[in-house]
This record gives structure tokens, sequence and C-alpha cells, in this order.
């Protein structure tokens, strides 16, 4: 059995898989109408405000297993459905952000940034399809690299990677986000605080629960839902519903965006995003490629190194954040091109680095029959390596939802323009009960609604005093993650309290850290003098 | 072996109280709201939900489970306790909730507060180390260590971590103890070369099977299955173990008909072949290990108290 003949089997699972129905004596398999089907509801989700991938994945796992059962012959058709959600939601994303400012995720944030003034300034329909063919072409690019290399780079990856090392990296990432977006170091240093401390409520080690005020309704801590969509959804709805009302008052019809020039992508303006693309799909690589850190800073270093590139190659330009094209195509590209490369981790070590990869483990582990680990890619040569087939089978999958992504998802994105023509007054209380709604799925008490709603109140401030609230939900993601590995290191190091500065990688990025918040004070006094 | 034959025997307790129940008339008074300590998706949220959706497919019951997770379980114990104890309201937990959390915690209630109602299923925990190490007993390790290799030994509870130092204590060796969240955590961190041995229980099945991962040592007070010739932790001086089971809890005073219904319909559903959560408990926990009624109430009691002499040791 070689290389060659496991590329085989893998696609011949795909297409040769049981049969759900046949056209003209050909039979098609399920696998591929679950691909099919998992690729248009994710990117209906994701599409939708107040939806994402996750959720939609969370919501079908449990269902899709009660069908197929717990038979191997399951894996795929339930794996690849996941994995068609996860590529639609990826594409799909963009568009709640670009038409309504509201993004779905945390990594669909920066594409706020550049894709709303876009639709402000009547160009809804063609950020629409700079973020398709941003996002399609990282998300390929990964994948091509995950099939490429999923066998030896996290292994890799894994060696250089210690407990203290990681430790230094998420503070590294975080140093990163606080000083790099929003403008202000200062103001990023705050939501990036406020993130951290949300994220300590509840949780520990102890038995005891801290910062509860002693009830029980904070003893669990705040639910990632409520924090995440309450800051970037509610917020942004409440901060809406104000300016709605206060256009009301000034008997000013509510603004409406018309949509005007030219909506169509030429190849000049391929041409013109192609670097930020490059850029961003190999930035977003190498950070999905690490266990665990995850889209949201893949997407906001893309988006910081576009724009700085932009700023010094382009001056005269329009800059990032006022609507530049090459904003949300090095925002998209690099959160796309994440999801990939993720898989690397999750196939060679079985550590996921997002919400859709556990999601993906859960998948495997609930049906059986494939073990992501060590032993998926044993390549023997006597006796068929079933888990291998099985990972070429998805790869195969993960390659046909990228040319749905191509087609369809073109198709889509261009239809989904349409919806920048609904008045917010009936979008905005749509948006709200969607997202509370998505809220209680997912956490099944009264309490997460009030959570959901003060977060809500506490975004809404955010925008109001122009901090970004993008480090307070990277560091509620990461705080959780930063202790434990933290906690981890120091009793792996047998309690040695400078275990951030005894190894030189972990001192490199600690040294960074420091250096990244710096420098970020200094250039506002440069720029003064 | 001795354990298999143990819990086949209290499979078939299950069974034949599960008949008695079934000619009793308690049925709930709504629905039943299922308090779960696990993480959602995990194998014990898992078992959990199919326990729920094989009663509600057999009785007619409907359950509303929901998330109540940290704290080694310590925060589902005192959400449930002021519950209405009248069988709407259940919970799944671990014997060490009840046991060594409850006693470390010092939150003001005992295992008095809460009815234990039934175990569904026991650990096969296991010492456990990456077969690449080369170990093949745990006496390897022990010589690893004295040889001057600075030993990480991955942990997932506060017990778990006085075990382990107590382990280390009696073989004459200091281990680094890194305690995680969960037994999934600590095959990663094993897999990964971040941990070189940890505590799993059950988990590691498939990996021993494999040849990939070895099971040094039993952490129970009996060999486990998969690996017999392993020596237990009393075997290697240790007078404490990580025996433990999953266990549906309501609150205190629960009246004796509802306890004994809902004990019955559990242990059927966990025990009768073709049933899901018995697939699930046959796959990821080595097979249903029912144990109700006054033996349980012995058990927890028992544990309570042993998790007073374990803390005193581990602090010595």
């Amino acid at each position: 059995m070689g290389v060659l003949d496991y590329i085989w089997l893998g696609i011949l699972a795909v297409f040769q898989g049981p049969e759900i129905f046949s056209v003209a004596g050909f039979g098609i398999s399920v696998t591929l109408v679950m691909i099919l089907s998992g690729f248009l509801m994710g990117i209906l989700v994701g599409a939708t405000p107040g939806l994402a991938g996750p959720m939609a994945m969370a919501i079908s796992l449990p269902i899709l297993i009660s069908i197929f059962g717990f038979t191997p012959d399951a894996l795929l058709p339930v794996m690849g459905f996941l994995i068609g959600v996860m590529k639609g939601a990826t594409v799909g994303g963009a568009v709640p952000a670009i038409l309504f400012n509201t993004p779905g995720t945390p990594d669909a944030y920066m594409t706020t940034l550049d894709g709303h003034p876009m639709a402000k300034a009547g160009q809804a329909r063609k950020a629409l399809k700079i973020a398709h063919v941003s996002s399609a072409s990282g998300d390929t690019f990964s994948d091509v690299v995950l099939i490429l290399c999923a066998p030896f780079l996290a292994v890799l990856v894994e060696a250089y990677l210690d407990l203290p090392e990681k430790t230094a990296l998420l503070i590294l990432s975080l140093a990163f986000i606080a000083s790099v977006i929003g403008g202000s170091v200062g103001k990023g240093l705050i939501s990036m605080g406020l993130g951290l401390f949300v994220a300590y409520v509840g949780t520990g080690e102890d038995f005891y629960p801290r910062l509860s005020l002693g009830t029980q309704t904070l003893a669990q801590g705040f639910p990632v839902a409520t924090a995440i969509l309450g800051v970037l959804i509610l917020g942004e709805v409440f901060k809406a519903l104000e300016d709605l009302w206060w256009d009301r008052r000034a008997a000013r019809p509510p603004a409406e965006l018309v949509q005007s020039g030219d909506q169509r992508l030429h190849w000049a303006d391929i041409r013109r995003i192609a670097p930020y693309i490059g850029r961003s799909a190999v930035i977003g690589t190498a950070i999905g490629a690490l266990p665990g850190i995850g889209s949201t800073l893949a997407a906001t270093l893309g988006y910081a190194s576009g724009a700085r590139v932009h700023a010094r190659t382009r001056p005269g330009e329009r800059p990032f954040g006022q609507g530049a094209p090459e904003g949300i195509a090095a925002t998209e590209a690099a959160n796309s091109s994440v999801s990939g490369a993720n898989l690397i981790p999750v196939l060679s070590l079985g550590i996921p680095g997002n919400a859709a990869a556990v999601f993906l483990i859960l998948a495997a582990e609930s049906i059986g029959g494939f073990n992501p680990g060590p032993s998926v890619f044993k390549f023997t040569a006597d006796a068929v390596n079933p888990e291998l087939v099985v990972a070429f089978g998805l790869f195969t999958a993960m390659m046909l939802a990228n040319l749905l992504n191509w087609t369809i998802g073109g198709v889509f994105m261009r239809v989904a323009g349409v919806m920048i023509r609904i008045p917010k007054h009936i979008l905005l209380p749509v948006v709200l009960l969607l997202t509370l709604t998505a809220i209680y799925v997912q956490e099944a008490r009264m309490s997460a609604m009030w959570f959901a709603v003060g977060f809500g109140v506490l975004g809404y401030g955010m925008r109001r005093l122009g901090i970004s609230p993008l480090p307070f939900v990277i560091a509620f993601i990461l705080g959780g993650k930063l202790e434990d590995t933290a906690r981890q290191a120091f009793a792996a190091t047998g309690g040695d309290v400078w275990f951030l500065f005894t190894s030189p990688v972990a001192a490199v990025f600690i040294a960074l850290a420091v250096a990244v918040v710096v420098l970020s004070l200094r250039r506002p006094l440069e720029a003064k003098a | 072996m001795r354990a298999l034959l143990k819990s086949a025997a209290a499979a078939l307790t299950g069974l034949a109280l599960a008949g008695a129940a079934a000619a009793s008339d308690w049925t709930p008074p709504g629905p039943i709201k299922l308090m779960i300590a696990f993480a959602a998706g995990g194998g014990a949220d898992t078992q959990a939900r199919l326990i729920a959706e094989d009663l509600e497919a057999k009785l007619g019951w409907s359950f509303i489970p929901e998330q109540v997770t940290g704290k080694g379980g310590m925060n589902l114990a005192m959400a449930i306790k002021d519950m209405p104890n009248d069988g709407s309201v259940i919970g799944m937990v671990v014997t060490e909730t009840l046991g060594y959390n409850m006693a470390a915690a010092e939150a003001g209630v005992t295992p008095a507060d809460y009815t234990p109602i039934v175990t569904t299923a026991g650990f096969q925990m296991g010492v456990v180390a990456q077969s690449a190490k080369g170990w093949t007993s745990f006496a390897d390790v022990v010589a690893a260590a004295k040889d001057g290799a600075e030993l990480r030994f991955g942990t997932m509870s506060p017990k778990l971590t006085d075990l382990a130092y107590l382990l280390g204590k009696a073989q004459g060796v200091e281990f680094n103890i890194v305690q995680v969240r969960g037994g999934r955590a600590v095959m990663n961190g094993v897999n990964a070369g971040d941990m070189d041995l940890g505590f799993m229980a059950g988990i590691q099945t498939k990996g021993v099977a494999a040849g990939e991962l070895v099971n040094l040592a039993s952490a129970l007070s009996v060999p486990l299955n998969q690996t017999p010739e392993a020596p237990t932790l009393a075997d290697l001086g240790v007078d404490f173990n990580a025996d433990g089971y999953f266990l549906f809890i309501g609150p205190a005073g629960m009246p004796e008909d509802a306890r004994d219904a809902l004990a019955a319909a559990i242990a059927e559903a966990v025990s009768t072949e073709g049933m899901k959560s018995n697939g699930v408990i046959a796959k990821a926990f080595g097979g249903p290990a029912v144990i109700m009624g006054d033996e349980l109430s012995a058990l927890v009691a028992g544990d309570y108290e042993a998790a007073g002499a374990l803390l005193q040791a581990a602090s010595e």
C-alpha cells in the first residue's frame, strides 16, 4: 500500500460510499449529499446575523448521530456534513459583518472594519465578492498545506512548544492584540483586562468558586456564548437602535444605504488584493497549525500586517478601517485559512484549535472507528490502515466543499447583497431575537439571558467610548487557557517561578510581548513630533 | 476478573430490581430536570443524555438535561441541594464529588444533604504512559526517576493529585504533578509529550489495545480489566485508591418510592443490552456497574470519611 493507493481509497470512500439514490444508473453516495447539505446549511447560518457555524455544528451533531448510528460507515457522511457547515459558515460569516456590522463570530469582527464602511459607501456587493474570493482562496490554500504537511508539521510544532513556551505564546498573542487593535494601547489594554477579569469569575481549580460574590448564579462563571455574542452583537444592536432613535427624533429619515457604482470585481481588483490574500493565507495557515490558538488571532494578525504594508506601500490610497477592499481581503483570507491547517493538530495529535475542530473530534469519538492522534498517519504497507483511508476521505470532502465554495458560494454572495435593503427597524429586532435564541439554545437558563443583555450594555458602552471590543473577546476566550497552561507549566517545571524565562523560546516570546506594547506606545508620540 | 464479576453481579441485581420497579406505580410529577456535572459532548455527558433518552423511550418520562459543570461536581451539588426532592430534579456526578471533593471544599454540606440514587459505571483508572517511553512496568518509571529524570505526572482532580504525590512518596521519588481538566487532557498531554505519565479513567483503553499506550499500574483497589498484571496502588505502597463510579443523586429526603423507581429505571437502562446508554457504557467505561440502596448509602458515607484520611496523609 503506497501513498497513492491510500489517496485513491480515500477518494473512493467518498464517492462510492453507501448510496442514497441513483441518477441515470449512477449511484450518488450519501457522503456527497451530506457535504452539499452541510455546506448549504453552513452558508445560511453564517450569513444570518446572530448565528454561527460552531453553533449549527453543536445542534446538528446529536441529530446526525442518531440518524447514522455508531457504525464506521457513518463517519464520512457525518464528518462530511460538519466540514460542509464549517466551510459554508466561513464564507457566509462575512455577510452580516459587511452588511449589518454584526459579526457572527469574533474572527469576522475585523471584516466589519472595512466591509461595513464599503457597504455604507454603496459598495456592498463588491465588498461581498472580495470577501468571497479572499475567503475561498485562503481556505483552499490552507487545505492544500494540510494535505501535504499534516503528518509531520504538528509533531514538529509540539516538539518545540513545551508548556512554558505555550504560556509565553498566549501572553504574546494577548499583548499583540491589545496594542495593535483599536488605535490606542491604553484602551486596548483596558478592553483586554476586562476580558481576563470576566473570564476569571467562577473558574479556577479551587473547590470554592472565586469572585462569585457568594451567589450560585456566578459560581459557574459566564458562559462563552453570552459574553461573546453579547458584546459583539447585542452591543452593536443597542448602538444601532439608539442611532435609529436619534434619527427619528431629528425627524430625519433613517439613512438608507444606496448601492451605486461599479459592483463588479475586475481582474485589476483581484491583482490589487492578491498580495494581501497571499500574506494572510500564510499567516492564517501558520497560526492554524499551532495547537489551540485559533482563527481570531489569525484574522487580527492578518489584518494588522496587511494594514502596515498598506500604509507603507500605498500611502495615497484609502487606509484600512475606512473601507479599503484590501482590509476585507486580509481578514477573510486569514480567518478562513485557519480552518484547514487547524486540522493538522487535530488529526495528528487529537488537539483542537477552534470550536469547529472540537465538534469534528467529538463526532469521531462518538461514532468510533477513527481516533484522531498519532496512529492516523501510519502508512502501513501490508494491511490497510482504515483510519488513514478515512483521513484521505476527509481531505476529499474538504476539497469538494472548497469546490462548492468557489461555485455556489459565489452565487450566494452575489444574491446576499439584496439583504442590505431590509429596513433597520425590522432587521435589528430580528437580530436581537435570533441572538438571544441562539444563546438560550446553548445555555438553557434564564440567567444566561441577563448575562447576555449585561454584556450587550458593556459592548454598547465600549463602542460609545471608542474602545475596541475585540481584545475583550479574545482575552475572554484565551483567559482560561492562559491560566491553565501557566499553572501546568509552573507545576511541570517543578515549581520554578522563572519558568517563562528559563527556556530561550519562551524568553523570546515574552521579550516580544513587552516590545510590541512599548513600540505601539511610542508610535503616536513620534507622529506628534 | 473480580471487577468484571462484581459488575456483572451488580448488573443482575439491577435487572431484578428493575422488574420490581415496573410493578411500582411511582411516576415523576412532571418533566425531570437532569443536571449534568460534565462538559457537554464528552463521554460522561453522552452517557447521561443517552440514559435520559432510553427512559423517555421506554417509560415515557420526559427529561430536561442541563449542564452544571465545574469544581469537580461541587457546583452541581450546591445547585441541587435546595431543589424539590420529589424526584423531579436529579443530577449526575461522580462518587468523588460527595467524597473527597465535598470534604475538601468545606462548603457547608455533607453527603447527608443528598439522596444517592444509583451508580451506572466505574472507572478503569490506570497509571498510563506512552509505549514509546520504553517503560513496561511501574518499576521502570521509578528507576528512571531515581536516575535523575524529572518526570511529569498528569492528573485530573485534586484527589488524584494527592494520590500521585503519595505514590511518589511511597516509591521514594518526586514527580512534577501537573493537574489538568479531564482525562482527555491527560491523554493529550501524554501523547503530545507535555507529560510523561498520568491517570486515565478508561479513555486509554483504545490506545493500550493499539499498543501506543501502556497501563503501568492500576489506581483501583483491584487490577485493571485490560492489564491485570499491572500492580495496584496498594501493591505499590499507597493505602488509598481511586475507586469511583458515576453517580446519580437528588436532594436530601427524597421519598423512597421515588428514589427506588428512579434507581431501578436507570439501572435497567444501563444494564440492558441494546439500550443506547448500555452501548456507550460498554464501549467507553468497561460495562455497567450498578450499586444502589443501602449498599450505595454505605459506599458514599465511607468515601466521605476516607477523604479526611487521604487529605491528612497528603499534607504530611
